[in-house]
């Protein structure tokens, strides 16, 4: 699967354009490699949005997820901070 | 084991998360009852029922306890983080602006002083122009009476509130804690305080937050009195860095690092040299102990019988 490279630095040739926040832009482009924990977690929603009595919740599935786009995230990030 | 599952019902129950434990046990302990003393093949079994449930029940903690303790934050690679490495100053510097534009109104840092900040960050005559930009209480004067005057060097880091009861009234009964050891005051303080003010999401779904507090899944049990407050561009750096979150958030974990530890960069280097120096006297007493005790090792014993 292609997946194109996004650019997360903030160079001077995008001066004039509002900044990105490097994080953001990282997480954005580690999601399709976090793709399954995110299915899990989306089908978890489905499950979640009928439910009436309170109680149910995607806790763990959104913490899949977040954990595998922080481990993807982490040794990425400060590369692209001063 | 057992007595550790019943403890889990209990927190299950009160945290309303559903799983399918509670019928298998009840199952199973139906189970264990109906065979009471006997042959040592029914004490395996209600053995291995006990292990089971002990399983099942650990299960249940897993998903009760994981909002409880946080989402674990992942490891940056912090620049001050090798053996020999110094703190990055010019991130300390922009640290200290973005706490004290952002942080200070609610933060207070009561174990920093002015003159820490010279040769870190600062100037002497920048932190001296610093200080004196705060109005101190001090006294009493000869009338007996106490005065304000112009903050020095040697003054504190101003608090924003007289006292904790001030602070926790005006934060909706939250005490916005002290941050002078902060990053050691948590575990994995550092990554820990980098993702919590990087880290605000919206919450999973399911998951409601009370109007007054903020999701944040790094923060234990999810719901914080502090809201987002590091934006993009909130503060404008003197040296043109970029202020993006993650920039403000590095910079300022490096201040609350520093202030933490400020002794850090010398204790790195004292504890090199004094580790190198060490492990050449190792050498030269392992050496030296070997020549003393060569006598008695390379001695030898003749028995002589006489008939």
């Amino acid at each position: 699967m292609f997946h194109p490279t996004i650019w997360c630095d903030s160079d001077d040739y995008r001066a004039d354009v509002e900044v990105v926040d490097p994080k953001k832009c990282l997480e954005e482009s580690c999601k399709p490699k976090c793709v399954k924990p995110l299915l899990e977690y989306q089908a978890c929603v489905k499950r979640v949005q009928g439910d009436e009595s309170g109680h149910k919740h995607c806790t763990g599935q959104y913490f899949d997820y977040w954990q595998c786009v922080d481990k993807c995230v982490g040794p990425k990030l400060f590369a692209e901070l001063k | 084991m057992v007595g550790g599952g019943v403890i889990q019902q209990i927190l299950r129950r009160k945290l309303h998360s559903p799983s399918l434990a509670t019928p298998v046990r009840s199952w199973l302990s139906s189970k264990k009852a109906h065979v009471e003393a006997g042959s040592s093949g029914v004490r395996a079994f209600a053995l291995l029922g006990a292990g089971v449930t002990g399983l099942l029940s650990f299960s249940t903690v897993a998903s009760a306890d994981e909002a409880e303790h946080g989402l674990a934050c992942p490891d940056y690679p912090w620049p001050h983080d090798g053996i020999l490495s110094s703190y990055d100053h010019a991130s300390i510097r922009r640290g200290h602006q973005v706490y004290q534009q952002v942080c200070a109104s609610c933060h207070s840092m009561s174990l920093i002083s002015y003159r820490d900040l010279v040769g870190v960050a600062y100037t002497e005559e920048e932190a001296k122009a610093m200080a004196a930009e705060i109005e101190v209480v001090d006294g009493p004067n000869d009338e007996g009476e106490m005065f304000t005057r112009p903050g020095k060097l040697s003054d504190r880091l101003p608090q924003p509130y007289a006292n904790e009861s001030a602070a926790r009234f005006a934060n909706g009964g939250a005490y916005p804690p002290d941050l002078s050891l902060i990053t050691k005051a948590r575990h994995n303080g550092q990554n820990y305080v980098f993702a919590l003010l990087t880290g605000y999401r919206d919450p999973p779904a399911g998951i409601s937050i009370r109007e007054g507090l903020h999701y944040n899944p790094y923060f234990p049990g999810g719901a914080i009195a502090m809201p987002k407050m590091l934006n993009d561009e909130a503060v404008e750096y003197e040296d043109g860095v970029p202020a993006t979150e993650a920039q403000m958030g590095k910079d300022v974990v490096s201040f609350l690092s520093w202030a933490a530890e400020p002794e850090m960069e010398e204790r790195k280097l004292m504890g090199f040299k004094w580790i190198f120096l060490l492990s050449l006297a190792l050498l030269q007493a392992a050496y030296y102990r070997r020549l003393k005790w060569s006598v008695l090792k390379s001695r030898k014993l003749v028995l002589d019988v006489v008939n």
